[in-house]
């Protein structure tokens, strides 16, 4: 595959030569009309179900939120709510809809129809997997995980939560874990008292009037109109689901509220939307229809884009070896993204409980080398992706320093008698860099093993799992030593990379948790002035590279191609696009140029 | 021959039922989950998740809905794609792998019998040499070079046929038949000719020249009946193969047919997905065995059933 590969680009250097500015055949469709290759077969195009990017892409075509993603920034710009406003410190907002929304069959949106979708989209029934994505919301959490609430017979009164004492309590609905919660001191008033289930209606979303909405939240967010813009907000048709049930997602079933109404649905071979006329911003709308190509195969893809047969490719898609020459046309998208890379240390098991070592082997990698080897990246020595969140003071990690990186092992102990530093008394035995298959995770674990033995004399073994196999061991912090990790933000803000740490279960992986860590993010996030905010982020940020639970490696960048004649899409940090902005331009004169969007 | 036929029936069910419990306990033992995926998901949703497909019930009555499901022909829905029954999956992707896999077998069979014959009549000439060693290029270059490397020549540089994607009966089909068609193509000629070669120097031969039979006469009535034998042989588990779907030519040609649903389908842990297309690929193989059995019976006067 990898011959056939360069194969391949041997043969694209050649022809392009030929060609000049753009890579392969520029050839645009007759009308407007785009084709686009969105990754895998769709799980479901049912908003609370699936999860997934590939998903998402097609998703921004048929369903409409709140909030929409700018298509150059990727901050939230009004959508279904022509606006909105904060108080209580973050822990209120009340979004205006606009008077025009209507589904696609013409009923027209309310209110209401956010405040069913989003208590549908938590319903335990429902299992939402995404369902997480909004339980900062009032109760959504106690609802989602069927928790109860602690009612005093007597009073009729709620019995407040300690810890937050404008909430009221919730405890698990299962017996059992219900007990062992009581055990703590402080709940002893909730013995004896009526346990009452949370319900759909306890959720913190309520209709105002048809027209305005509000929500009510756990803590402070002031990123919510940011969060708002992920799939599992953006509201589903009450009528279709209740009559059709999981079927309600079929090409004669659906409803929807987005620019796009789906026309045709073949797995694994196309999905194919069309224009709907109900959509509030219809007059906005170019294009006709949009193909989405669902495929697995990169080279393939690389392949339809390069014979004229597809207009744009999802963001990754060109293999590392053939950036070097794609770099050079000026259909290819390079920008940072809102994603990372790093390795994770299991900090529960010697030698990495040691900060020094952890900061010792994250210093002698040197990550500008690793960006330029891995082509499609950008360095990174902090946590937070660089450059992509403005005004946000990013701390600084440590940089690449070899000598410092022994002196740290040194002071770690691993000295010969003469109180040299000696590799050989690093137990590399107890360390092990496990990644999970695939060519390029294979690559940066071998570069890094070689800068480990070059900068330090350490022979690290490198050893690859099979993904489903990986996941588990890793969130069971059965690793030794190192394993590889990422991470793609769910909003515009540093927050959705700093929550990471925030519990020490989840998706956190090192076993390194600090409640000052989690205080410094609530108090970021009390605060009402952004900037004031983003400060007490970065001090949250330092402390993690304080302490090193990870090593950072890289920025993802955008990595996508789109022929020239294709207009309204930029690289943006989040790669997901309006596809109301899109167009196709069909005079060659325009094509160099990338006019900026206009937002309302 | 009746007994015969009902009597191998018979035991495919017990065959499948073997195949399809391995595979079910397989997928147990694999560790992850179709709903496991890079994000931790917290524990209520996850019991959720379980609650709602029955993976909170003991293992033998997950086992014996599997079981139950197959006899009664339906596979349940799939995990993984929500909503989309398992027989519906079949029953679309199906007949792109078959379409894509007859084809490419009987360009195999044409091309392969044919080459392989004139090859036998004429060992050690210079067409023997030639048709032998293309089919041990065939042999030997695998598909996912094959494929590409077709691609680059007739798409990318050429700009003459589309390098992927389905469209029906199309000329989209030609690189994919192609493709997948080499190396039976190449097997089948070698096949053909070593039958051949050994038929061709037998008695009954010798004896059909001896009466005075044209030279097209021996070869077509006589010795290619049984110099074909080891093709049908291998005909049926090949033809079983090719029609459930072939993974490498379903990805390079990005076609939406059983293959890709089938690795897709592992990875996933999608067990209603595996299963199915489990069970039926055993029973085509199972099938396809014994249609093979009895084309034996048909053209080996040797063998009665």
């Amino acid at each position: 595959m990898v011959a056939a590969a360069s194969l391949l680009c041997i043969a694209g250097c050649t022809k392009a030569a030929s060609h000049g500015r753009y890579f392969g055949k520029v050839s645009p469709p007759a009308g407007q009309e785009l084709r686009y290759i969105s990754g895998s077969e769709p799980e479901s195009l049912d908003p609370h179900i699936s999860t997934g990017q590939p998903e998402a892409r097609i998703f921004l075509a048929l369903y409409d939120g709140l909030t929409e993603i700018h298509p150059l920034t990727s901050v939230p710009i009004p959508s279904m709510a022509e606006r909105w406003e904060s108080s209580i410190g973050n822990t209120e907002f009340v979004f205006h809809l606009r008077a025009n929304l209507r589904w696609s069959d013409g009923t027209p949106i309310t209110a209401d129809d956010f405040v069913w979708s989003l208590r549908r989209g938590l319903a335990p029934a429902l299992a939402a997997r995404a369902a997480y994505m909004a339980y900062d919301i009032e109760y959504a959490q106690a609802y989602n995980e069927g928790g109860v609430f602690v009612k005093d017979p007597k009073t009729g009164r709620f019995m407040a939560d300690p810890d937050s004492p404008e909430h009221r309590l919730v405890l698990p609905g299962e017996p059992k874990a219900r007990e062992k919660a009581l055990a703590a001191e402080d709940l002893a008033g909730a013995r004896g008292q009526q346990f009452v289930p949370a319900r759909a209606e306890d959720v913190g979303i309520e209709a105002v009037d048809a027209r305005t909405l509000r929500l009510r939240l756990m803590r402070p967010i002031p990123f919510l109109p940011g969060l708002l813009t992920h799939q599992f907000f953006r509201p589903v048709p009450r009528g279709p689901i209740e009559k059709y049930g999981d079927a309600w997602t079929r090409p004669e079933h659906i409803v929807t509220s987005g620019a796009f109404t789906l026309q045709t649905w073949k797995p694994y071979d196309r999905l194919i939307v069309v224009r709907n006329p109900m959509f509030w911003d219809a007059a906005r709308v170019k294009l006709d229809r949009i193909t989405f190509y669902p495929m697995d195969d990169y080279t393939t893809m690389m392949n339809l884009y390069k014979a004229g047969d597809v207009d744009a490719v999802f963001n990754h898609v060109p293999p590392a070896a053939w950036v070097d020459d794609l770099r050079t046309y000026q259909d290819y998208m390079d920008k940072p993204e809102i994603a990372i890379e790093y390795y994770m240390y299991n900090t529960t098991r010697p030698p990495l409980t040691d900060v020094r070592v952890r900061k010792a082997l994250n210093m002698a990698i040197d990550k500008v080398a690793l960006a330029r080897y891995r082509r499609t990246q950008k360095p990174l020595t902090a946590f937070t992706p660089e450059g992509i969140f403005p005004g946000y003071p990013q701390p600084a990690g440590d940089p690449f320093d070899p000598s410092r990186a022994k002196a740290l092992l040194v002071e770690a102990g691993y000295t010969n008698a003469a109180g040299a530093y000696d590799p050989s008394r690093v137990p590399v035995a107890d360390l092990e860099l496990t990644y999970n298959t695939a060519d390029s995770n294979k690559q940066v674990a071998e570069f890094v093993q070689a800068q480990w033995k070059q900068n330090l004399g350490l022979t690290i073994s490198i050893k690859n799992m099979e993904w489903k196999t990986f996941l588990a061991t890793r969130a069971a912090l059965d690793y030794k030593g190192i394993a590889r990790s990422g991470w793609i933000g769910d909003y515009m803000d540093p927050y959705t990379f700093l929550a990471l740490f925030s519990t020490v279960a989840g998706d956190n992986g090192t076993g390194w948790f600090d409640p000052k860590f989690v205080d410094l993010l609530v108090a970021a996030n009390r605060e009402i002035d952004p900037q004031k905010r983003f400060e007490r982020l970065a001090e949250a940020e330092k402390m993690i590279l304080d302490v090193q639970p990870v090593i950072p490696l890289t920025t993802q960048a955008t990595n996508w191609m789109k022929k020239p004649y294709v207009k309204g899409m930029y690289a943006n940090p989040q790669d997901l696009f309006a596809w109301k902005f899109a167009y196709i331009e069909h005079d060659p004169a325009k094509w160099a140029e990338d006019p900026p969007p206009v937002i309302n | 021959m009746l007994r015969f036929v009902l009597r191998r029936l018979l035991t495919t069910i017990p065959m499948v039922l073997v195949v399809v419990s391995l595979t079910w306990g397989l997928i147990r033992i694999a560790p992850g989950n179709f709903y496991s995926g890079e994000r931790a998901i917290p524990a209520a949703i996850v019991q959720n998740i379980r609650a709602k497909y029955g993976l909170d019930k003991p293992w033998y009555v997950q086992y014996g809905r599997m079981v139950g499901n197959i006899a009664r022909g339906d596979f349940g829905i799939s995990l993984k794609y929500l909503g989309q029954p398992v027989n519906e999956i079949l029953r679309t992707s199906l007949p792109v792998s078959a379409i894509l896999g007859t084809l490419a077998y009987v360009l195999a069979l044409v091309v392969g019998i044919l080459s392989g014959t004139i090859a036998a009549t004429r060992p050690n000439s210079r067409v023997d040499y030639a048709s032998m060693t293309a089919a041990m290029v065939g042999i030997s270059v695998p598909n996912f070079v094959l494929g590409p490397v077709l691609v680059m020549v007739f798409s990318l540089t050429l700009f003459w046929l589309p390098p992927a994607r389905w469209e029906g009966f199309s000329v989209n089909l030609i690189m994919p038949v192609l493709t997948l068609s080499a190396l039976y193509m190449a097997y089948i000629a070698r096949l053909t000719r070593s039958g051949m070669l050994e038929v061709l120097r037998s008695n009954y031969i010798r004896t059909a020249r001896a009466k005075g039979l044209s030279e097209r006469q021996v070869l077509l009535r006589h010795a290619l009946r049984g110099g074909l034998l080891p093709v049908v042989s291998f005909s049926g588990p090949a033809l079983a193969y090719l029609i459930t779907g072939t993974v490498v030519v379903e990805r390079v040609f990005a076609l939406p047919g059983l293959g890709n649903y089938f690795i897709n389908a592992n990875l996933n842990r999608d067990e209603p997905l595996v299963i199915g297309i489990v069970a039926f690929t055993s029973i085509a193989i199972l099938l396809f065995n014994l249609a093979v059995d009895l084309l034996y019976g048909l053209i080996d006067p040797r063998v009665r059933l």
